[in-house]
């Protein structure tokens, strides 16, 4: 195996605090252990090819890509923009969650007066 | 029988809701809406029912609370009137006259030097816009002194939970062919700060496009 570049040692300290990160909050059970092995599995893809980065390479010359990094940054890219709209997503059915409930509770509640 | 209920929604206007409620009432029940206020706006409302939201939602979501409250205690016509002093309660006999002719109506503010500048542009692009999508001529689409049938609210409820909320009930109106009236106001602009923002204005803007693709 090649001597590793800066940039593969960064990456998979990356990875491992990533995997540390996940599995502290599954231990909080704050994910369920669906999540956790989804998260699980990323990291651990994520760092078996930072470290082995001859593993993409027929992927890399399958999609006519010069070097894995490129393939590293569209894949990166991707996620970022998916993850994005997920969250959106989320964001705005809780916003309606929220707005339900909080007019819910101002109509059941009256404070009347007259 | 008729039943007609004010609803005022409020935002941190301790100062000047219960001087609005209290010329409001003569005309009607009165419904406050504490939109999540950091003062005591809910408790300063006497002689009104307060229905508090818990936090802040925005105007739109404000004034459908109070406006569906209203119909679930059996109203038949609906008055909405800011908290923070721009209107004139007394205004209110007026536009329930008018509104034995129409199924809304819509309160309009005169042109004068007291309106900030910045407003008046952009009252005046959103109001061009309004005529150019939806074919009605409506001389301040941005004024939130209002009154409409119970009838008329079910077809003109909107879905905005901001300063939109008054663009879309225009939408709804020229959706429904509904029949609207207006009627001249005077206007106090008490807070420089407060109310639409440009930002506010661009997204009603954006917001009559897409409702006009939608309709």
């Amino acid at each position: 195996m090649a001597a590793l570049l800066g940039i593969q040692i960064l990456g998979g300290f990356f990875g491992a605090f990533m995997a540390y990160y996940t599995f502290l909050h599954y231990k909080r059970k704050e994910i369920t252990l669906k999540e956790y092995s989804f998260w699980i599995v990323l990291w651990f893809t994520f760092l078996a090819v930072t470290i082995m980065p001859r593993l993409l390479d027929p992927v890399v010359k399958t999609l006519n890509l010069a070097r894995t990094m490129d393939f590293f940054i569209i894949l990166g890219f991707m996620f970022l923009i998916g993850t994005i709209f997920y969250t959106y997503l989320l964001v705005r059915k809780n916003q309606k969650r929220l707005e339900n409930i909080v007019r819910k509770v101002a109509m059941d509640k009256p404070n009347k007066k007259q | 029988m008729e039943s007609t209920y004010i609803v005022i929604p409020a935002q941190n206007e301790s100062s000047t809701i219960n001087g609005v409620v209290t010329k409001a009432k003569k005309f009607g029940s009165v419904i406050v809406v504490d939109d999540g206020s950091k003062d005591n706006t809910g408790s300063a409302a006497s002689d009104a029912t307060v229905l508090t939201h818990i936090t802040n939602l925005g105007k739109g979501a404000a004034l459908r609370t109070g406006c569906d409250f209203a119909i679930k205690k059996g109203a038949t016509k609906i008055v909405v009137i800011d908290a923070d002093t721009q209107h004139n309660p007394q205004d209110i006999p007026r536009f329930l006259q008018t509104l034995k002719n129409h199924d809304v109506v819509l309160g309009y503010r005169k042109r004068s030097k007291s309106m900030p500048s910045v407003l008046r542009f952009g009252n005046g692009v959103i109001n061009t816009m309004t005529k150019i999508l939806y074919g009605i001529d409506v001389k301040d689409t941005q004024c939130g002194f209002r009154a409409f049938t119970a009838t008329a609210y079910k077809k003109i409820r909107w879905d905005a939970t901001n300063y939109s909320m008054e663009s879309e009930m225009i939408a709804n109106i020229g959706r429904h062919k509904l029949s609207f009236g207006e009627v001249p106001i005077e206007t106090v602009y008490a807070d420089r700060y407060k109310g639409t923002t440009i930002i506010d204005g661009i997204k009603i803007v954006l917001n009559l496009m897409w409702w006009r693709i939608k309709r």
